[in-house]
């Protein structure tokens, strides 16, 4: 007889028990989603049926995605059958990384962008570790990296809900954060920080109720399914830093909250970083990692252009996981050798609050900005030329701005060092400047807020100072706006009802033709409809409301930007407009 | 993480001692703790009175051990012990007889020993820690500095009702000896340390405590293993000690070892037999005072219980034996009706076994560096007690312990 080991006692947790836990804690954290992108546009009647589930839709989508992917892999590559596949399919949870992918995106994801990103999460998160267990980096977040570095723009525009479109105009609190330092631009536009705490603001699916992921965080540690110490040690570090920070910065107490309450470092703190397979197991390796967590948090909201954050952190120190653990396990027995870390820990800590806090002090209102900086300004004739500096993100940007004729004729760039600046090159970044008309709202940059921040403050700036001498106020730069006439629009009929005149246009869009009826009176778009239409897109255009925007803007199309994430569909868009409004002006005036 | 275990108790508990006749013949293993290098002392066909000595451990301690009956040696044999091995057995007919080389004498007043006679009788009488360790007492006491004995009536695995029992019936006989220890050592304190949930021991004791002031009684947290040494000194002194507690000058003894002082010291009597809780999926589970070298077969025939899984000790730290003999320190059988091994899933790095883990061992870096030597032993593997709870914790049922128990040999080798 083959004795068999002890002990013969086991408790009755789970890793079952712990899974099902975790999913009655997100269960709280979805129905907000389904009530604040679904129920609440529906209600206001911003959205239809599909609409309504769209959230949940979105959600389940995700998680079966991963599901599928890992089952599939299981099947093909590592040929596992009937008993052996019933394990893994039980027993590997492989449905939550879907789960925490689609919760960390913004609800307007395309369907399609959210399924390469969860087969990514699966694949390279997880199956190239070994599977289950073995991975090394969160695999929720692996597939977010792969969505965020690769479709970076459709995330920055896909935050608002239909019913949020008409209320709120930024994406998400914390892009605001770089601008501006004050209540009145960071929260106010949100309502309060009761908003932010209750999730009353835009943002990732469940990222956004504060409220709900604080309850969901109690349940967890009192049945002890999370490693709580990271959660705690992260958040705190993150919190001593931003009151630090606001103290120096003479901010007051608000600024702390809204930094805790925005973006996703709840959910992250809760659920992503204390992912069991990618966290340190040791209580003094835990502590570290969220001490350090917290640390390059601040460093990614403060220091870098992105002003997010929480996910790269994660990431970043899940690398280190197996040093953090050396650490832990020997400072188990003797504390004084993990001592030095937890010295390191809050010299930086200490050291980054204080830093970062001076360096916030001297931030500037925007109208005495002392970062702008003019060091010649010539004038000959009609024409004068500005050599001006602005701070950018690692380098002053010094540029050359010729004004003629009360017009930009030249932005010319002499002087900058900034790493990010050619992403603001590679989308013409300064060409969009001088093509609008509102410059003060033009978007920046994602990726590199700073830099272009920098950018549109320098023309921005130099033509109040232009403003403020010859009293004039600057045309828009017509020249630059002239492109060559196509024909890229179709007009099916025209006729007058009720003295309207109106048209049915075709345009080609992303994957079929798209067909408008406009209505125009007094050379003005004064209705319009959408006839037929099967873009993939689509819904995209209507989340964003902007055959809403182009008809306000119908004069100025050519400002109006295309909407990333459905470039074909609002390309054709703008093109029905313009073109139709050009015929008829041509044909009627 | 303080880890509450599920009791059992209430099966053996405040249930009479029964005692058993004894059986025709009987096993007396050759083994004290786990030393099995023993001088046979006796022949085959030899005639040995109850509590002869029939061999002694070889080593330094030379710790002896008593026929616990009286009758013809017939043979030498294999049976096992309660840890699972094999071990030689010395196979006595019993002639019931109960005959004794000299006659039994009682000593009056016990506290008129002087040290060295105390401690050399503790030796003579085979005295050996009987919560389960099987280590030699008398060498606790032979130290000059000693000033805190705790007596460990902790008792903290589930099911184990044995030290229990035993303060039931004898609570006024345990607090006498310990006074005596105490007068011939010079010793200034001594605690007796009970579990918080088992307040009825303190009442029972407290009967009795009147006329002993020098003697606490602790309560001790519902956590396991409660009844570790390191945890009671520290959870009662205050401190720590590298190898043996008797470095602070802190002997720690348990109850049941308590009582066989007693009947040395009273009685002149070896440690020849002991209580054992019986205990599981039965009917009548009891506590039940055997001879040592009883076989378990024979006390399963008399009360009449099937013989099924057996566990010899707790069901943490106890091992599955098929049959076993009954040794000083064995304290515990559980019977189970049938028990089938829990399949171990892939593991989570949840890291309760590090957190739950009593000498701070880190069980699951130890399972994934059990193919580098260096690193083993930079997780001082070999701090292990074997106490079991990270595999008792993990969610993913994970048999750390054994993992642990592979690393602490590779460190050997």
């Amino acid at each position: 007889m083959n004795a068999i080991k002890g002990p013969f006692f086991r408790s009755k947790n789970s890793t079952n028990k712990m899974m099902i836990h975790l999913l009655v804690a997100l269960t709280p954290i979805i129905l907000f989603s389904f009530y604040k992108y679904g129920i609440k546009p529906f209600y206001h009647s911003k959205t239809n049926f599909l609409g309504l589930i769209y959230p949940l839709i979105f959600i389940l989508l995700s998680a079966a995605t991963t599901f599928i992917t890992e089952t599939l892999y299981e099947v093909i590559v590592n040929k596992k059958r009937n008993e052996e596949l019933r394990y893994v399919i039980y027993n590997h949870y492989s449905f939550f990384p879907g789960l925490f992918l689609a919760l960390i995106l913004p609800i307007n994801t395309p369907l399609l962008i959210l399924i390469m990103g969860g087969i990514f999460a699966i694949l390279i998160g997880k199956m190239a570790f070994g599977g289950f267990g073995n991975n090394i980096f969160n695999p929720a977040l692996i597939g977010y990296i792969f969505i965020s570095t690769c479709y970076a723009s459709v995330l920055s525009s896909s935050y608002l809900s239909a019913y949020e479109i008409d209320t709120l105009s930024s994406a998400t609190p914390l892009s605001n954060a770089v601008e501006a330092l004050n209540y009145t631009t960071l929260v106010k536009p949100y309502g309060s920080l009761f908003d932010f705490f209750i999730g009353n603001i835009p943002g990732s699916i469940g990222e956004v109720s504060s409220l709900l992921i604080l309850v969901a965080f109690g349940y967890l540690a009192f049945n002890k399914v999370i490693k709580w110490r990271i959660t705690i040690t992260y958040l705190f570090t993150f919190f001593i830093m931003t009151t630090l920070i606001s103290s120096l910065a003479n901010l007051g107490m608000w600024y702390p909250f809204y930094h805790l309450f925005s973006g996703g470092l709840l959910f992250g703190s809760v659920f992503m970083a204390t992912d069991p397979v990618t966290s340190p197991t040791t209580p003094i390796g835990q502590t570290l990692y969220g001490f350090f967590l917290g640390i390059l948090t601040i460093i990614a909201r403060f220091l870098t252009p992105y002003p997010e954050g929480v996910m790269t952190s994660i990431l970043t120190m899940n690398m280190f996981v197996f040093i953090l653990d050396g650490i832990g396990s020997k400072g188990r027995f003797n504390f004084f050798r993990a001592f030095i870390f937890f010295v390191i820990a809050w010299g930086l800590i200490l050291e980054l609050s204080i830093h970062i806090g001076s360096g916030l002090r001297t931030s500037p209102s925007d109208a005495t900005d002392n970062k702008y900086n003019i060091i010649s300004k010539e004038t000959i004739a009609d024409q004068t030329t500005y050599i001006a500096t602005y701070e950018g993100y690692q380098s002053k940007l010094k540029a050359k701005i010729v004004i003629e004729a009360n017009k930009v004729t030249t932005y010319e760039i002499l002087e900058q060092n900034d790493s990010f600046y050619h992403m603001t090159s590679d989308v013409n970044y300064i060409d969009k400047l001088l093509k609008s008309n509102d410059l003060a709202n033009v978007d920046t940059v994602s990726g590199a807020t700073y830099t272009s921040n920098a950018l549109k403050k320098l023309l921005l700036l130099t033509k109040e100072d232009y403003q403020k001498d010859n009293g004039k106020i600057i045309e828009n730069n017509d020249n630059i706006l002239d492109s060559p006439e196509i024909k890229n629009y179709e007009l099916i009929s025209e006729q007058i009802e009720n003295n309207n005149y109106v048209y049915h246009v075709s345009s080609k869009g992303f994957s079929s033709n798209i067909v408008l009826k406009i209505v125009i009176s007094a050379n003005q778009i004064i209705g319009y409809e959408v006839l037929e239409q099967n873009d993939s897109y689509f819904n995209v255009i209507i989340a964003n409301n902007y055959l809403d925007t182009l008809a306000i803007n119908q004069n100025d199309i050519e400002t109006v930007d295309v909407i990333s994430g459905a470039t074909y569909t609002s390309n054709a868009l703008k093109n029905i407009f313009k073109g139709i409004l050009g015929y008829h002006k041509e044909k009627y005036e | 993480m303080r880890v509450v275990l599920p009791k059992f108790k209430s099966l053996s508990k405040n249930k009479d001692v029964l005692k058993i006749e004894a059986p025709e013949y009987i096993y007396i293993p050759l083994i004290v703790g786990s030393d099995t290098d023993i001088t046979i002392l006796v022949k085959k066909e030899e005639y040995v009175f109850k509590g002869m000595v029939l061999g002694k451990t070889k080593g330094h301690f030379r710790i002896p051990i008593h026929s616990s009956v009286s009758g013809i040696v017939k043979d030498f044999v294999e049976k096992t012990y309660h840890d699972g091995t094999k071990v030689k057995c010395i196979k006595i007919e019993n002639d019931f007889e109960e005959r004794t080389q000299e006659p039994v004498l009682s000593r009056k007043d016990m506290s008129k020993l002087t040290k060295k006679e105390f401690i050399s009788l503790l030796q003579e009488k085979g005295i050996v820690g009987m919560g389960g360790s099987g280590f030699p007492t008398y060498v606790k006491y032979d130290n000059d500095n000693i000033n805190t004995l705790i007596v460990n009536a902790v008792e903290c695995e589930p099911y184990i009702t044995a030290d229990n029992a035993i303060i039931h019936q004898k609570a006024q006989e345990i607090l006498d000896t310990i006074d005596t220890i105490m007068e011939i050592n010079n010793i200034n304190e001594a605690f007796i340390a009970i579990k918080k949930n088992n307040q009825e021991l303190k009442d029972v004791f407290d009967n009795f405590l009147g006329t002993f002031l020098k003697i606490k009684i602790i309560l001790v947290p519902d956590i396991y293993p409660m009844g570790w040494e390191r945890y009671l000194v520290k959870y009662i002194k205050h401190t720590t000690y590298k190898k043996l507690p008797i470095e602070k000058g802190i002997v720690v003894n348990n109850v049941s070892t308590i009582y066989a002082i007693y009947e040395a010291l009273k009685k002149d009597k070896p440690l020849i037999e002991r209580l054992i809780t019986i205990t599981g999926d039965i009917k009548n589970p009891v506590n039940i005072n055997v001879k040592t070298g009883t076989t378990l077969e024979y006390i399963l025939t008399k009360l009449q219980i099937e013989k099924k899984f057996i566990i010899a000790g707790g069901p943490m730290m106890g091992v599955n034996v098929p049959d076993l003999v009954v040794s000083p320190n064995l304290n515990c059988v559980i019977i189970l009706d049938n028990y089938k091994e829990t399949l171990s899933k892939t593991c989570l790095r949840c890291g309760k076994c590090v957190s739950a883990c009593p000498t701070k061992l880190s069980p699951v870096l130890i399972k994934e560096n059990l193919d580098d030597k260096e690193k083993i032993k930079e997780l001082k593997a070999n701090k292990c007690i074997e106490c079991g709870l990270c595999s008792y914790i993990c969610p993913a049922k994970i048999n750390l312990r054994e993992y642990v128990r592979k690393a602490k040999q590779i460190e050997k080798e």
